[in-house]
C-alpha cells in the first residue's frame, strides 16, 4: 500500500467571472488533505466549492477518466482533474488553470467548441467502403489493428491541443487530437473516405514541430506525435497523385486568354522571383566560397626546402667525376604530403672548393639524367638528349641546359634547396 | 444567436501565460524543438564571426560546438520522421545522440583539428 500521508497544500485556482469580464486573476485556497495519495484534483475542486467559494465552475462527468470533461493545466502540465491524485504534484503550492487554446467560459470551465470543430473537419466517422451486413472481424492480432492500438483511446479531453503551441500559432492547424483520430481511420482498409481524408490530414500534419508534448501530456497515453508521423510517412506514399484521384481530370478546354495579374499575383511573383535569384546567387556565392578554399590548398606554390644531402667529408669522388646522391624528403602537394626520392648529380671540384648540384629532371621532358663515367657526359634516358659536364646541351632536343640547385654547407652537411 | 454571444468570453489563455510552472511543463521534444532554432541563429552569427574574425581557436570552437549540437537535433527529427527510430525513444535518442554528438566534438577538436 501506498504510503498514506497527508498535511496542508495551498490551491491556486484560476478565476474569471464573465460578468465583470476582464483578464482573470488566481484565487488561493489552503486546505488540509488528510491522504495526498486518495485524493484527487476533482475532490480538491469539491471540497473548495463546498467550503470556499460556490460559484467555482469547473466540468466533470465520469470521474474515472472516461468523458474527457475534466481536462485542465495542473502546475503547468495538462491532465485530467480526476486522475491526478495530490501526492502526484510535489510542490507546496499548487496551480490550476483553464486548457490554454480556448475561450473561457468561467473559471476552469472552456469552450470546447473549436476542438470538434477541427475534430468534424477530420471527418472522426467511419464511413465504408462496401456495404456488409455482417460486421466485420479485425483480429487484435493484425498489423493493421496493432498500428491503430492505443490511438482509438482518445477521450477528447483536449490536453494535447493545449499542450501543443503549434496549434496556436497555426489558427487552421487542426491539432493533434484530430489528426490522431484521423490516422485511426486512415490505417483502417474498409474506409470508403480514405482519400478526402487523407487529403484533409496533409493540409495539417506538416504543421507538427515534433515537440512531443501531446504525447507527455495525453492521459490515455495515446501519442498523436506518433499518429502525426504516420500521416507524413502515408503522404509521401500516397500523396503524389491523391488531387487527380479526388477530382479527375476535366475535358480539356480552350485556353482563356491570360488574367491580368492582380497586384496579389504579381506581389507573390515578384516574391518568388526575388527568393529564386536570392537562392541563386547564395549558392553560387556559397559554391564559389567553398571551391575556392578548397582548391587554393591545390594551387599554392610547393615551399622550397633545404634538404640535406649527408656529410660533406664523406662525398669523395676522383676529379672530374660527378656523384649520384638519392635525397629523402616529404614534401607537402596540395593536400597530399608525398614522400620523395629522387637522385641529385653532385659535381665536386676540391681544388677550387666548388660543389655544383644538378637536378637529375632533363629540362625537355623530365626524363631522368645519368652521370656516364665513360663518356664523361650527363645522358638522358631518352630522346637522346646530351649534356656537357657543366650541364650544358650537347646534343638532343632539351632546349636549356640541366637546372641547377642553390647549395650551401652548414655542420659540415651538403644541402641543395629543393622545391 | 449562440450562446457565445450572450456570455462575456475570456480570451484563450496562451500556453504559458499566467503560469508560474512554464519551465518546468516544458517538455524534452519542446526543448529539442526550442533549442534547434537558437542554434540555427547561433551558427549563423558564428559563422559570420569565423569569417571576419579568421584563426580564433575559441570562435571555431564555437562554430563547431553549435553545428554540432545542431546537427544533433537535426538528426533525431530526421530519423524520426522517416520512421527510422520509433517515437517511444525520442527521448532516448536526445541523450544517445548527444552522446554521439559530444564524441564527434571531441575527435574533430583534438584529433583533427
Ligand atoms: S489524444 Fe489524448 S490528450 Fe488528446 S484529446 Fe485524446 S485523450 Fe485527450
Ligand atoms: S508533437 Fe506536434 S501535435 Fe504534438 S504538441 Fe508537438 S507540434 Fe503539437
Ligand atoms: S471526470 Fe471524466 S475524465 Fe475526469
Ligand atoms: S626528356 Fe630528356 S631528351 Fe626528352
Amino acid at each position: 500500500m501506498a504510503e498514506t500521508k497527508g498535511g496542508k497544500k495551498t490551491f491556486k485556482v484560476f478565476r474569471y467571472d464573465p460578468a465583470k469580464g476582464g483578464e482573470g486573476h488566481f484565487d488561493t485556497f489552503d486546505l488540509e488533505i488528510e491522504d495526498y495519495y486518495a485524493t484527487t484534483i476533482l475532490d480538491v475542486l469539491f471540497r473548495i466549492q463546498r467550503e470556499h467559494d460556490q460559484s467555482l465552475s469547473f466540468r466533470y462527468a465520469c470521474r474515472v477518466a472516461m468523458c474527457g470533461s475534466c481536462g485542465m493545466v495542473i502546475n503547468g502540465k495538462e491532465g485530467l482533474a480526476c486522475k491526478t491524485v495530490v501526492a502526484d504534484l510535489k510542490t507546496p503550492e499548487i496551480t490550476l488553470r483553464p486548457l490554454n487554446h480556448f475561450p473561457i467560459v468561467k473559471d476552469l470551465t472552456v469552450d470546447m467548441e473549436p476542438f470538434f470543430k477541427k475534430y468534424e473537419e477530420a471527418m472522426p466517422y467511419f464511413d465504408p467502403a462496401e456495404e456488409a451486413s455482417e460486421p466485420a472481424i479485425v483480429r487484435p492480432d493484425t498489423w493493421e489493428r496493432k498500428a491503430i492500438d492505443m490511438a482509438t483511446d482518445c477521450i477528447a479531453c483536449g490536453c494535447c491541443v493545449s499542450s501543443c503551441t503549434m496549434a496556436f500559432w497555426h489558427k487552421d492547424y487542426l491539432g493533434p487530437a484530430a489528426l490522431n483520430r484521423s490516422m485511426t481511420l486512415l490505417a483502417d482498409s474498409r474506409d470508403g473516405l480514405h482519400d478526402e481524408r487523407l487529403a484533409t490530414a496533409m493540409e495539417s500534419c506538416y504543421n507538427c514541430r515534433l515537440e512531443f508534448n501531446c504525447t507527455e501530456v495525453c492521459p490515455k497515453e495515446i501519442s498523436p506525435t506518433r499518429a502525426i508521423k504516420y500521416i507524413h510517412r502515408m503522404a509521401i506514399s500516397q500523396g503524389p497523385g491523391l488531387a487527380q484521384r479526388l477530382s479527375p481530370a476535366p475535358e480539356p478546354v480552350a485556353l482563356p486568354a491570360p488574367e491580368p495579374l492582380t497586384p496579389e499575383m504579381s506581389r507573390r511573383r515578384f516574391l518568388g522571383r526575388s527568393a529564386v535569384s536570392l537562392g541563386v546567387v547564395a549558392g553560387a556565392a556559397l559554391v564559389g566560397l567553398v571551391s575556392v578554399s578548397a582548391l587554393s590548398a591545390a594551387f599554392k606554390k610547393p615551399e622550397c626546402k633545404w634538404v640535406s644531402l649527408g656529410p660533406l667529408e664523406k662525398l669523395t669522388a676522383a676529379p672530374g667525376e660527378v656523384l649520384t646522391i638519392y635525397a629523402d624528403y616529404s614534401l607537402e602537394d596540395g593536400f597530399y604530403k608525398r614522400q620523395e626520392h629522387k637522385p641529385v648529380l653532385v659535381e665536386m671540384d676540391r681544388e677550387k672548393n666548388k660543389v655544383t648540384a644538378f637536378n637529375s629532371r632533363c629540362t625537355h621532358l623530365g626524363c631522368t639524367v645519368h652521370w656516364d663515367q665513360q663518356k664523361k657526359l650527363f645522358l638522358c634516358a631518352c630522346h637522346g638528349g646530351t649534356f656537357f659536364p657543366d650541364g650544358t646541351v650537347k646534343s638532343g632536343p632539351p632546349p636549356r641546359p640541366l637546372d641547377r640547385y642553390e647549395t650551401k654547407v652548414s655542420g659540415g652537411q651538403l644541402y641543395v634547396l629543393e622545391a | 444567436m449562440t450562446i457565445a454571444n450572450k456570455l462575456n468570453y475570456r480570451q484563450p489563455l496562451h500556453r504559458g501565460v499566467l503560469d508560474p510552472n512554464r519551465i518546468r511543463a516544458t517538455q524534452a521534444g519542446m526543448w529539442a524543438w526550442l533549442w534547434q532554432r537558437i542554434s540555427a541563429l547561433a551558427i549563423l552569427v558564428f559563422l559570420v564571426l569565423h569569417l571576419t574574425l579568421t584563426y580564433r581557436p575559441l570562435l571555431q570552437f564555437c562554430l563547431l560546438f553549435t553545428v554540432t549540437f545542431h546537427a544533433v537535433l537535426g538528426l533525431r527529427v530526421i530519423l524520426i520522421d522517416f520512421g527510422l527510430v520509433h517515437v517511444r525513444y525520442q527521448k532516448l535518442l536526445l541523450a544517445g545522440l548527444g552522446l554521439l554528438g559530444a564524441v564527434m566534438l571531441a575527435i574533430v577538436w583534438f584529433g583533427i583539428y
